[in-house]
């Protein structure tokens, strides 16, 4: 199985992957429709990107107490069912890599859902490599993919 | 998603029109016409500005009447590679002339997304005073408690204040105090850096203008699919392109030990293309030491170019800041003939955080150096100051004093042209500007397309409307591109006049479409991924206004013109002594590898009268000529040509 991997420390802040992920999800432009987003200290030019990394514990899906979020078995992308969703927000306190963004007018979470397989924001991350796709087979070994 | 409401149109342009004065805001949609005629970004605010000055009176400058334009490109706020680029647009108290600059950092992206794609500003406030700009709302706030403070403070408070994820441009003290090189400093050390934009804000007592983190808002192109097609080409061709590894790896300064082996490099106030110690001024030296803390990419750059440096130890131990970038390095390290690391970054972060142009402040203290060792300037007018090439204590000291005006420093502040005039002598000739403008840091006595580029330039000698690296033709695609616009690729050599003026004319272009669409001019004229036909093509999916490559490259060529025909309103007039710093002339650089000087008059007038005729402009005067601006349909501006009471 594959998974997002990201890495801070590489991260230069553009944000290209925040607007790729709108744009695949909405057809349209706008940084808290993404489903990642970035962390930004400016002053001293450092930048965290914050996006679901498809975490073998699943905090989100244990903390839903309405059992909207399940786990797809074959990505390992987190699934949420819009119609259960409350809107509690509690998903969002338990995930401890910022995963999980919600958006003004958007009463569910909105969770990395992998793009069907291709992760659009990792191909305009190219050169930096803050946000790889990576197999977690090879994890052990650092293998990026 | 369900709320239509907040949906935006790529094709709408929304303008807020701010009177300080009057304390009053107003908004309105460009007609689709104008979008369709100039574009984006610098076009839209040319034509502005054009309007103002068709309708009104003359104006200073620094006065309340005269406008400034923040002018966001159409594709900002995409993730279209590079496209986060926005325009600072006013007449420059430097030069007195039109003045465009250009900026990255996330200023453009936050307007854009917010609803606000021009901000038109006149008038001036009685008060210190921050723009706040939420959802399309613009608020006129007090902002005395920022009044003399740095652009690190002023944006930490103004984040405290209004949201940690505001983005801010702002000025630092260079502005407030009037210095003729102020910056306009956006996402904290991004640098709209030329003219002194900083000084048109302080005029207005505007301190700022602060952008909220746009929430609930679509950005929706015309085309979504056709814009993802031609995006991710793009994207392609910008990795795939051979500067690519280069610009991530090393950013702007990859090749200053290079330049400075092949003496092209300008050092000692331009009397020398090269230093003796070179090392710590080099991009690689920063990555192996570890001085590189960290890459910063501009909105949706997928480069990411611009570095942070923090100096770890030694005298200067602490001093950080975003770059410095190869005009840095060369401006305020090889100009002044500083080769320590430390002072350099110190003296870049100094700058910075005044919000002083590190271009023109390396430029004018390199003169008041050569001044000093001339004898032009005399102990008593040096207060204490070791002035001499290599002084540490210069650099590090004088960009507080030109920001605060502060004994020589208050004669500084006046940029190299004036204060030539004020300290007489021989030092008008090695106060390196035209204009009123000090050259950016390009050794054009070995390159005539830049050369042409620079005398051409509306806004004075840098490379930032015309950067035409192409004709050193070192990068199979640079080689590829003169092939293209010459039809051979032997011209891709700088020391020969051939073709230099269909190849200068060919980047100003593309230059102007690029600062219309918002996107960097590394994607068109230093790594090239956005071709005209690439532009044409983004432009449409993002407005649905359909345009070929041969009509967007017209219409930056209706911009360009636009220009000079404000230029020409505002009084410049044509005058070969102004071609390039009398230095650059007349002075031989002897370490350059040329059997003879060539950038002469003689080489410089038939270029400039080739590249005249090129545009349709008169060949002696340099104004356009009615067929010309019949063909671009700029009929409107035609009386801004000839008019002699201008």
């Amino acid at each position: 199985m594959k998974r997002l991997s990201v890495d801070p420390m590489r991260c230069t802040g553009c944000e290209s992957c925040v607007l790729t992920c709108s744009f695949e999800h909405d057809d349209a432009f706008s940084l808290d429709r993404a489903r990642i987003r970035v962390e930004r200290d400016e002053e001293n030019g450092r930048f965290s990107p914050k996006v679901c990394i498809q975490c073998p514990e699943r905090h989100c899906v244990q903390a839903c107490p309405e059992g909207a979020l399940a786990m797809d078995p074959q990505s390992g992308a987190i699934r949420v069912d819009a119609n259960a969703c409350s809107g509690c927000r509690i998903c969002e306190k338990a995930c401890p890599y910022g995963g999980i963004q919600f958006a003004v007018g958007v009463r569910h979470p909105l969770i990395c859902d992998l793009c069907g397989g291709d992760p659009s924001c990792v191909s305009t991350c190219r050169l930096p490599q803050a946000i790889c796709w990576i197999d977690t087979a090879n994890e052990a070994a650092g293998e990026v993919t | 998603m369900s709320d239509n409401t907040n949906r935006r149109e790529g094709l709408r342009f929304c303008i807020v029109r701010v009177d300080l004065s009057a304390q009053k805001t107003e908004t309105t949609v460009l007609p689709v016409e104008e979008t369709a005629r100039f574009l984006g970004g610098r076009g839209i605010a040319a034509a502005l500005l054009a309007r103002t000055l068709a309708n009104g009176k003359r104006f200073d400058p620094l006065s309340p009447e005269a406008p400034i334009l923040f002018s966001m490109g159409t594709l900002s706020g995409t993730n279209v590679p590079m496209s986060g680029r926005s325009n600072i647009t006013f007449v420059s108290p430097a030069t007195g002339l039109y003045c465009k600059t250009n900026v990255g950092g996330h200023f453009g992206l936050a307007a854009r997304l917010n609803g606000i794609d021009v901000l038109e500003i006149r008038g001036a406030a009685e008060k210190p005073v921050v723009l706040w700009c939420d959802g399309g709302c613009v608020e006129i706030r007090p902002a005395e408690h920022l009044w003399g403070k740095g652009v690190r403070e002023t944006t930490r408070s103004l984040q405290d204040e209004l949201g940690e994820d505001a983005t801010i441009a702002c000025i630092g003290p260079a502005g407030e105090n009037l210095v003729k090189f102020a910056s306009v400093m956006s996402s904290v050390y991004n640098a709209a850096a030329r003219g002194g934009g900083g000084a048109v804000m302080g005029s207005k007592r505007l301190k700022a203008i602060a952008i909220a983190r746009p929430a609930g808002r679509l950005l929706r192109p015309a085309d979504p699919g056709a814009l993802r097609t031609a995006c991710n080409e793009m994207r392609e061709a910008l990795y795939e392109d051979s500067m690519a590894d280069s610009y991530y790896t090393y950013g702007t300064a990859a090749s200053v030990d290079q330049m400075n082996e092949t003496h092209t490099l300008p050092s000692y106030n331009f009397q020398r293309g090269s230093v003796e110690e070179i090392e710590q001024l080099t991009s690689q030296y920063w990555n192996r030491s570890g001085l590189l803390k960290g890459r910063i990419g501009c909105a949706s750059c997928i480069y990411s170019c611009h570095r942070f440096i923090r100096i770890d130890d030694g005298p200067f131990r602490g001093a950080c800041s975003g770059g410095p970038e190869y005009e840095t390095v060369s401006a305020l390290g090889t100009g002044t003939g500083i080769a320590s690391i430390g002072a350099l970054q110190k003296a870049n972060e100094l700058c910075n955080d005044l919000g002083l142009d590190t271009i023109s402040a390396g430029g004018v203290i390199q003169w008041a150096m050569e001044c000093a060792e001339r004898g032009v300037l005399s102990p008593q007018e040096l207060e204490g100051i070791d002035l001499r090439f290599g002084s540490e204590e210069a650099v590090t000291k004088l960009p507080e004093w030109i920001a605060h005006r502060v004994g020589i420093g208050d004669l500084l502040a006046e940029g190299t042209l004036r204060a030539s005039q004020r300290v007489g002598g021989d030092s008008w000739k090695w106060a390196v500007q035209t204009r009123g403008l000090e050259q950016s840091r390009v050794e054009t006595r070995g390159a005539l397309g830049y050369a042409l580029a620079f005398a051409m330039n509306p806004r004075g000698p840098d490379h930032l409307h015309t950067e035409c690296i192409a004709e050193f033709g070192m990068t199979p695609e640079m080689r590829s591109l003169i092939a293209e616009i010459t039809g051979d690729e032997k011209y891709a050599r700088p020391d020969v006049v051939e073709k230099r003026p269909e190849i200068v004319r060919w980047h100003e272009d593309i230059y102007a479409v690029s600062d219309a669409l918002g996107l960097c001019a590394f994607t068109s004229t230093a790594a090239y991924g956005a071709s005209p036909e690439r532009c044409a093509r983004l432009f449409e999916a993002m407005t649905g206004i359909p345009i070929t490559a041969e009509g967007i490259m017209h219409a930056g060529r209706r911009i360009v013109t636009l220009e000079r025909l404000i230029n020409l309103r505002l009084g410049w007039r044509e005058d070969s002594s102004a071609y390039a710093p009398w230095r650059l002339m007349n002075e031989r650089q002897e370490s350059l590898d040329l059997d003879e000087p060539i950038l002469d008059e003689a080489r410089m007038g038939g270029m400039v009268r080739e590249y005249y005729r090129l545009h349709g402009w008169d060949e002696k005067t340099g104004q356009p000529l009615v067929t010309a601006l019949e063909e671009l349909e700029l009929e409107e501006f035609a009386h801004f040509a000839g008019d002699d009471d201008a």
